[in-house]
């Protein structure tokens, strides 16, 4: 563990905080056992003050409350979206890598199409028309999001098709599933696990990014929610939208250094053009 | 031996250039020893061609990049002398030694096709020579030097960028750029290895050309006795970072002294000169018209012209050709790992291209094949257990039976059956070779495709690989055929050979015939180019040029 | 053989404009799948939900839209009008969508082109710097604060500016493009927008700027590590020359492939900065059509902003194919 640590101090750093992230999520509900939506004192007490740990907002919630709520559902969103986005760029690269010809040319168009247009715009476009749910954030952030997986995965299953072990697995009479299953995606999956752990930490930014301009769901309190309710209040309130901004820069910072340590851990070979 | 002595005679008259003294390099901490170079010492006189050879790991390169001061910072020379005219290149400043390099001493690198900078026009690489040492390097002079290295139409040639030239063309431009300033010393890095048996041959003759005629000295690293044979005046002989022999060609190649020297030396592919073995009546794979072009950019290239071919039961076939000539597209067309555009192969009178992935199945057990690099051709993240059992599983067996037969294969090829549960990478080059080997014998083939399964490894596993081959055949009557850029290896272990150049067999006999009577130019070119096999002697040439 | 080239890039020209046609073709048909996608009436869609618009508003847009042909139809009215840079009316601003873009783009193109511009050069910069002597003082330092920033949000990097150099210094503007009580002309003006710049440039920048810090570095480690580095060394070039004339040029192709990628994202980025800043260009402008629901502009913008960065991307491969000569086709 000692000699872990000190190998890869990237990858330790960045678990340590994650997990210190998720056990905020976890423990939420013990020491803040309110709606984080609840007003519960005056508002614009600055942190430190005797009810509110971090202060509170404008009309009197509970920062702490809020970045502790909030911590669940960064994550939440992170992850689900994460893995959609990676069910769908690793099924869709897959099968062009495998399949080749004309298949790949129709999958690699539709991802270059989606990695062209401004992303964001279109996640926004999304969330809006089909209204604001965590349903449709997930739903946007994985669809704006699959395309760098799609190609890491062709890209690796191209090379690896050439390489000769796998070639050895078709003259020796292995079966096209058993070849992808067995073969090529234990061989193509440690650049994707670490574009997953980068693209949590994107996941994230998108999610708050879009709170931020109002298109958080309601029923959930998040991290950019709280940054950009604090926007307009600036001069009176700082902390309202620093701290929880500061929350999400160590969550991301935490989940790039795990990503980074993988990459180092791992070492996939990852072609700049798909880092996100 | 009256050459022998005028040999050494003109060596007392040359002036010394490079003077290797107690030279020790060290390694990094997690390597398998402690030194890359350990207390190595020779000379090097003017106007005569020394090689260094060794097989991979003998730190022979390292010796060339300490002369240059272009060691990684890894790699710290631990002590020493390196003498260059007068002058110890270890203890030049940085700025002393910038000025040396391309000026009293040019190198030439192993691989060709990466040694160019890929952005920057022919003449504007070579005139950077000149400019860096404050010269102005006329266009004529770069034009001269193309010509000099014998490059086709130089005044085109210096506007071209490095994609559009050949490996032999690029090596011809390195070497120009090392030659430009006239150094004192050229130090050749394994500088034909990357290079096809034709275009090493002229490479060989360039370099000893220019040896000669500015008188310069040439350091010659390589792992191949063929070509020491071609151009050594003298030979070090390094092992594990050791100097085991030295001395001249004849006498190192004649009457080695050291035992590494001598198993190097009968390590090197012989024809073979036992009787030849029958030819069986019944042929077991037949090719026909087989055609297959591929689209490069939007060039058309055949790959395969009109092959035609007949194995006969427990032949070897071997097919020798150049990169490029189309043999590894045929030997992956006969697997259908390649598909071809037209023609017939038939496998005991089934024509094999004509099948469904399905109706193919059975003959995945009778045919089988080996690959080149036992590096890559073995899954990193499965058992060697598992890879091997991976064909008979494929085709039914069950796990435990499909072990046993791992088991069992692995006693075949002289490994531990303990190998079952290890990984891959836990052996060396030629054990892995030995586990491709197992996995292609797993389920009793009776055909081996063999794409260049020893062109990968240092010469002595070389000759073990293919000693174990020859065994497995007459044991278990394999037909075999067996794919080669070497004439050598295919005059060892083959009974027939077939010379594909262009897509095309120029030319099948049975091997005796093609190398002692070759009937089609090429193949003459090609028997004439392989190193060591012709009857000319490196001495002979010093003697004349002295 | 060079000279082929040169031939050959009024085709390539030739085929990479028809595939941004293609794209643009395929973001208006997204454009009528997500209006058509929408829950309810495509026109109550467009029109918002906010219950603003009359029933004469809605009348038109169905008649507008062929809303009671079919759907076949309706995609091809719809691509006819938007080929006819028609892009309809902004409900909230009654102004044609594409004149009130059209307004808005030069602002958004100068808050981008600056930060793109600045986060490109000192990207590049510090990545060689940083590259120079891995591990070292600097390299730490460099990729310490390039990680930093990469891991900060945009609207965080923005509102801690404002609050520093804004509200607590007041050094700096923090709202506008100009200054809007005293009518300035000239180079007083010029002056006075480049000040106002100052906060939106740099936020958007350093967050790309760590971008190209980190390619930048790991693409020349890459490169220096190539058998022609070595062989320029060989010669007697200096240490100096190996890095600007062999390693850096080979090194910055992935970072202009990068570069062209990027430009979505700087156009997502400047709806953040924009927002933070009360910037007049289109991101604000999409975050005023989101507050009011008014999806035609924001449609709009969409479409816009994609041929903006389909341009630009036709520029990067121009540019990729001028600086490398192996490329033969785009």
């Amino acid at each position: 563990m000692k000699s872990f640590v000190r190998r890869f101090p990237r990858m330790a750093i960045g678990s340590a905080i994650i997990l210190a992230v998720i056990a905020m999520a976890a423990t939420a509900p013990i020491f803040f056992p309110f709606s984080p939506w609840d007003m519960r004192g005056s508002p614009f007490e600055p942190p430190g003050s005797p009810d509110f740990l971090l202060g509170s907002d404008a009309l009197g919630r509970d920062i702490a409350a809020g970045i502790a709520h909030g911590a669940w559902v960064s994550l939440m969103i992170g992850g689900i979206s994460t893995m959609a986005s990676l069910g769908i760029g690793v099924s869709l690269g897959a099968l062009a890598g495998y399949v080749g010809g004309r298949v790949d040319d129709a999958v690699m168009r539709f991802a270059e199409f989606f990695q062209t247009i401004p992303s964001f715009l279109l996640a926004i476009l999304l969330v809006a028309i089909f209204r604001p749910s965590i349903f449709s954030i997930i739903a946007a952030i994985a669809l704006v999001s699959w395309p760098p997986v799609a190609r890491v995965v062709r890209a690796e299953f191209l090379s690896l098709r050439k390489r000769e072990f796998v070639q050895a697995a078709e003259v020796l009479g292995v079966s096209h599933m058993r070849v992808v299953w067995q073969t090529l995606l234990p061989n193509a999956l440690p650049p994707v696990i670490v574009l997953g752990s980068l693209m949590v930490a994107n996941a994230v930014l998108t999610e708050s990014a879009l709170s931020f301009l109002g298109l958080g769901d309601a029923n959930w309190m998040s991290w950019g929610f709280l940054v950009g309710s604090g926007r307009s209040v600036i001069r009176i309130g700082w902390w309202i939208s620093v701290l929880p901004g500061v929350a999400i820069f160590i969550t991301v910072l935490g989940l790039n250094l795990l990503g980074e340590g993988l990459q180092t851990w791992l070492n996939p070979r990852l072609s700049k053009r798909d880092m996100p | 031996m009256a050459q022998s002595a005028s040999v050494e005679a003109g060596y007392a008259m040359t002036k010394k250039l490079l003077g290797i003294d107690d030279l020790s390099i060290g390694l990094p901490v997690y390597a398998d020893r402690p030194r890359a170079v350990s207390k190595v010492s020779f000379s090097l006189n003017e106007g005569e061609i020394l090689c260094v050879v060794g097989e991979s790991g003998s730190g022979k390169s390292m010796i060339a990049n300490a002369i240059m001061g272009l060691l990684p910072r890894e790699l710290p020379v631990l002590g020493g002398k390196i003498d260059l005219q007068g002058i110890d290149l270890l203890t030049q400043t940085p700025a002393q030694l910038r000025s040396l390099r391309g000026s009293r001493m040019g190198m030439v690198f192993q691989e060709p096709m990466a040694a160019l900078n890929p952005l920057m026009r022919i003449g504007d690489q070579i005139a950077e020579v000149f400019y860096v040492h404050g010269l102005p390097g006329k266009p004529q002079q770069i034009i001269d030097l193309l010509r000099a290295v014998n490059l086709p139409d130089p005044e085109a040639l210096i506007h071209v960028y490095p994609h559009m030239l050949s490996g032999g063309q690029r090596q011809r431009v390195v070497i120009a750029m090392a030659i430009a300033l006239e150094p004192a010393l050229l130090i050749a890095d394994e500088p034909t290895t990357a290079l096809d048996v034709t275009t090493q041959a002229q490479i060989l003759n360039l370099i000893r050309e220019i040896q000669r005629r500015r008188n310069s000295g040439v350091l010659f690293i390589t792992h191949d006795f063929g070509v020491v044979r071609e151009i050594a005046d003298r030979v070090i002989v390094m092992k594990d970072g050791e100097l085991v022999e030295h001395g001249t060609v004849s006498d190192v190649l004649k009457r080695p002294s050291h035992d590494y020297t001598k198993k190097l030396l009968a390590a090197v592919p012989k024809p073979n000169t036992g009787a030849p073995r029958p030819r069986s009546e019944r042929t077991i794979l037949k090719a026909s018209h087989l055609r297959k072009t591929f689209w490069r950019g939007n060039k058309e290239v055949a790959a395969l012209n009109d092959i035609n071919l007949d194995l006969r039961k427990g032949e070897t076939i071997g097919l020798v050709g150049e990169s490029g000539s189309g043999k590894s597209t045929f030997a992956r067309t006969i697997v259908n790992l390649i598909a071809p555009d037209s023609g017939e192969i038939r496998f005991e009178g089934t024509d094999l291209h004509s099948l469904s992935r399905k109706q193919w199945k059975p003959f995945r057990k009778r045919i089988q094949f080996l690959f080149q690099d036992p590096f890559e051709s073995l899954d990193p993240r499965r058992s060697v257990g598992d890879i091997i059992a991976a064909g008979p599983m494929a085709h039914g067996a069950s796990a435990a039976e499909a072990r046993a037969v791992a088991k069992e294969k692995l006693r075949l090829v002289s490994l531990d059956p303990s190998a079952l549960d290890r990984w891959p990478h836990e052996f060396s080059g030629g054990q892995r070779q030995r586990i491709g080997i197992a996995r292609a014998l797993a389920m009793n083939a009776e055909l081996l495709i063999a794409d260049e399964p020893v062109s990968a490894l240092d010469v002595s596993v070389q000759a073990q690989i293919l000693d174990l081959l020859e065994g497995l055949r007459d044991k278990l009557g394999l037909s075999m055929l067996f794919i080669t850029h070497d004439m050598r290896v295919a005059a060892q272990i083959c009974d027939r050979i077939a010379v594909m150049k262009l897509g095309q067999i120029v030319e099948e006999a049975p091997a005796r015939e093609i190398l002692s009577n070759p009937q089609h130019p090429y193949t003459k070119t090609l028997i004439a180019s392989v190193p060591g096999l012709s009857g000319e002697s490196a001495n002979h040439r010093t003697v004349e040029a002295l | 053989m060079t000279e082929s080239r040169l031939h050959a890039m009024p085709r390539l020209i030739g085929w990479r404009v028809l595939k941004m046609a293609l794209m643009v073709l395929a973001i208006v048909v997204v454009n009528f799948l997500l209006i058509h996608a929408a829950p309810g009436d495509p026109a109550s869609a467009i029109a918002g939900q906010s219950g603003q618009a009359d029933a004469e508003f809605m009348r038109q847009l169905r008649e507008q839209f062929g809303l009671d042909k079919p759907l076949p139809v309706q995609l091809w009215i719809y691509i006819e009008r938007v080929l006819t840079f028609d892009l309809g009316v902004s409900h909230r601003l009654q102004r044609p969508v594409l004149t009130v873009i059209l307004e808005r783009l030069p602002a958004t193109l100068l808050l981008t082109g600056s930060a793109f511009l600045i986060a490109l050069s000192s990207g590049i910069a510090l990545g060689v710097r940083a590259a120079r002597k891995p591990g070292g003082i600097a390299d730490t330092v460099i990729m310490g604060v390039s990680l930093f920033f990469y891991a900060t949000p945009l609207f965080l990097v923005g509102i801690v500016l404002v609050l520093v150099f804004g509200v607590w210094l007041n050094w700096l503007p923090t709202f506008g493009m100009e200054t809007v009580d005293v009518p300035l002309h000239g180079l007083a003006r010029v002056l006075d927008v480049a000040w106002h710049a100052v906060l939106p440039v740099v936020t958007l920048a350093v967050f790309y700027s760590a971008v190209y810090v980190r390619l930048t570095r790991a693409s020349m480690l890459e490169v220096s590590s190539y058998p022609f580095v070595k062989t320029a060394r060989a010669k007697g070039a200096t240490e100096h020359r190996v890095t600007w004339v062999h390693v850096l040029r080979n090194a910055l192709l992935p970072v202009i492939t990068l570069a062209g990628i990027q430009a979505g994202h700087l156009i997502g980025g400047s709806v953040l900065v924009e927002t933070v800043f009360a910037w007049p260009g289109i991101g604000s402008l999409a975050f005023e059509a989101l507050i009011a629901r008014d999806y035609d502009l924001l449609l709009g913008i969409f479409l816009c902003t994609s041929v903006v960065v389909l341009v630009f991307n036709l520029l990067t491969d121009l540019l990729y194919l001028v600086f490398d000569p192996r490329v033969q086709a785009l």
